[in-house]
């Protein structure tokens, strides 16, 4: 049995973030567009000394032109940052979830969270629920709504059928909330027939086309709900020892289930209204971190929002580069990817056992 | 006895005007024998012979039923498909549904002689239960504009209106003919076709599409020549092959900025030669995406874009 410290150190958390910028790098450099690394270093380093520039001379910023700067400061570094916010948001979600549940398999995908999410944004779309002040907050801030209900639907339903919450019981509810909201999906497109298409294509999702606005929307989202988050991996520790053991250490358990709670839906309603539901991340690298931190929140949280923003940027950089010109969907790529190691786990896990 | 001289008139004249009626009606069903039966063959290369010109027909692809009302055969449309939404007309005709959500049951209630369905929505063991009600299905799979020539005059042919069908093609083929005649292209300007807006992803329509045909005939090239069919491409390609025009084909809701609007203000692409001159054209009611007669509309639209209106 390897005993694993408390938390992690200084230099292992340097050593985390040397790898997460290093994959960053790496996934800016490389693209659809082969641009040599001279000019991308040039550019960055261009772009870098124009903001700061402007911000000295309180002067307009002047940022490198022409089609080779569009395609890498407004196109390719916009994508990578969000696609890395993303996936460390999904991953923490994962994370906190499987903790609360007390189950390995609980995942945003697999209890059909997001696709409640993507449920309350296509409900935004079909029946043009918007606010005027900002700009897509409708499908977000329904997406988090919906989010919301759906886990309190599918935890209520769980609780109730049965309280030590197996591994079947959470699996057949995902399965059959899945299939619930895909058929209220479908009445809400028969209702809005004229928006088929906008409907359609915005399920599928995309990373495509993400500006930086986004970028600090996922981070702002990522800040808030994932600290919250953060800020209970003790009390998740305790969940793991079971609800009642968490009660008597003196876990308020009612209170700290609401809050995160709240902070998954959080987390998973942004970042569906940002990049639509992609499946697996919040699942597999938690998992996979999890050989290596062990069970305890203080390392696993962590580990995993790097873990996550660097999978879901290599997923991403596979689905821009394997059939240039061409691009593929994120979300098929992290779903080959994530069921192929997730069975691997699962049987390793099962021999051993 | 005089009144019954003219009883015997008046009878006899009845009689005769009976004859007359009758054989006139012998008349017209003797011509309708003539010119029957019909055998065409339909674009999977099947043989379908009708005893006469069909009278009630379902269409269930949008370019089938713009063709059957172009030839003058509207009348005959007893049911369409979910997506038939040209002419304006086509939505008093019951719908049917499509693809896997086709109604078969509603079709044969219709008691159409004829279906018209493509290879592509739906499937073989739709055609086949069809068939086996008695229902003549025919298959119409224009994948270039040859192809379409080749399903109207199948069409015209089912119909009884191989004239107006013929008539048809021809004008298109005119109308084509001028246009490429009058296009004077330079050789060196390329466009890109948006089939799906960025915010969902960006979809381009490559080779062997209808609107690079077109884009052939203007003397345009078409940048994504290189992918065949509709293609999910990357943004920074489309940056990167910085097309001189711009068409997109995006639906507008009558909410946000129009799609010429949102790809104008696409952060990156201001150095795009066609966002630089504002040249981009939004073609939204499918002119250059179906198989059917306003593909000269379409291609008209093209050309008044990049050449200037006459």
């Amino acid at each position: 049995m390897r005993v694993h410290k408390e938390r992690f150190s200084a230099p292992e958390y340097l050593l985390f973030t040397a790898v997460t910028f290093g994959i960053f790098c790496f996934c800016v450099c490389t693209g659809s567009v082969s641009i040599p690394l001279k000019d991308t270093l040039s550019l960055i380093r261009d772009a870098v000394c124009g903001v700061i520039g402007s911000w000295i001379d309180h002067t307009e910023s002047v940022l490198p032109e022409g089609t080779t700067a569009s395609i890498l400061l407004a196109v390719r570094l916009p994508r990578v940052l969000c696609t890395a916010l993303t996936g460390a948001a999904l991953s923490l979600a994962g994370a906190a979830m499987q903790g609360l549940l007390k189950n390995p398999l609980a995942d945003g995908s697999t209890l059909g969270v997001s696709s409640g999410a993507a449920l309350g944004a296509v409900c935004a779309i079909a029946f043009g629920i918007t606010f005027p002040a900002l700009p897509f907050a409708g499908t977000m801030v329904t997406a988090v709504l919906f989010a919301f209900l759906s886990l309190l639907l599918i935890l209520g339903l769980a609780y109730r059928l049965d309280h030590s919450l197996s591994t079947d019981t959470i699996i057949l509810i995902g399965v059959v909330f899945s299939m619930f909201v895909s058929s209220l999906m479908s009445i809400v497109i028969t209702f809005a027939a004229d928006r088929v298409q906008h409907i359609t294509f915005w399920t599928m999702g995309s990373l495509q086309g993400k500006g930086y606005p986004d970028v600090l929307v996922l981070l702002g989202a990522l800040v808030f709900f994932g600290g919250v988050i953060f800020l209970h991996s003790r009390e998740l520790n305790a969940f793991a020892m079971g609800e009642e053991n968490a009660g008597h250490i003196g876990v308020n358990v009612r209170r700290v289930r609401l809050v995160l709670l709240i902070a998954v839906s959080g987390l998973i309603g942004v970042c569906v209204s940002v990049g639509g539901t992609i499946g697996f991340v919040g699942l597999v690298t938690p998992h996979m971190l999890r050989m290596l931190t062990g069970p305890n929140h203080r390392r696993l949280l962590p580990a995993s929002l790097f873990g996550g923003a660097c999978f879901l940027m290599l997923a991403d950089l596979a689905a821009r580069t394997l059939l240039n010109p061409r691009e593929l969907n994120v979300g098929i790529v992290t779903s080959l990817a994530g069921a192929v190691v997730f069975i691997l786990i699962f049987y390793r896990a099962r021999r051993r056992g | 006895m005089k009144i019954s001289v003219k009883r015997t008139r008046t009878l006899a004249a009845l009689l005769a005007a009976a004859m007359l009626l009758a054989f006139t009606a012998c008349g017209t069903e003797n011509k309708e024998t003539e010119s029957s039966p019909i055998t065409v063959t339909d674009m999977m290369g099947r043989e379908i012979t009708l005893e006469k010109p069909a009278e009630r027909i379902v269409a269930l692809t949008p370019s089938d039923c713009e063709i059957l009302y172009a030839i003058g055969a509207g009348d005959a449309l007893v049911g369409r498909g979910t997506y038939c939404d040209y002419p304006a007309e086509v939505a008093d005709v019951p719908e049917v549904g499509s693809g896997s959500d086709t109604n078969i049951e509603q079709i044969l209630a219709l008691e159409p002689q004829v279906l018209l369905m493509s290879t592509m929505s739906q499937t073989e063991e739709q055609a086949k239960q069809l068939e086996d009600a008695g229902v003549r299905v025919v298959i119409s799979d224009a994948q270039d504009i040859e192809g379409v020539y080749t399903a109207i005059e199948m069409i015209g042919a089912l119909m009884g209106k191989d004239e107006e069908a013929a008539a048809l093609v021809q004008s298109m083929k005119t109308a084509f003919a001028e246009l490429e005649e009058k296009a004077e292209p330079d050789g060196s300007k390329t466009i890109y076709f948006e089939v799906s807006p960025l915010e969902y992803g960006l979809w381009a329509a490559g080779k062997n599409t209808f609107m690079d045909e077109v884009a052939n005939m203007l003397g345009l090239k078409n940048c994504f020549d290189d992918l065949d069919g509709w293609a999910s491409v990357s943004e920074e390609q489309v940056l990167e092959r910085n097309p001189d025009y711009i068409l997109t084909i995006t639906m507008y809701y009558g909410e946000g900025p129009l799609p010429e609007e949102e790809i104008m203000a696409r952060p990156g692409w201001e150095n795009v030669t066609a966002v630089k001159n504002g040249a981009i054209l939004n073609l939204q009611n499918n002119e250059l995406s179906r198989p059917a007669p306003r593909l000269v509309d379409g291609a008209r639209m093209l050309y008044d874009f990049v050449y200037g209106e006459e």
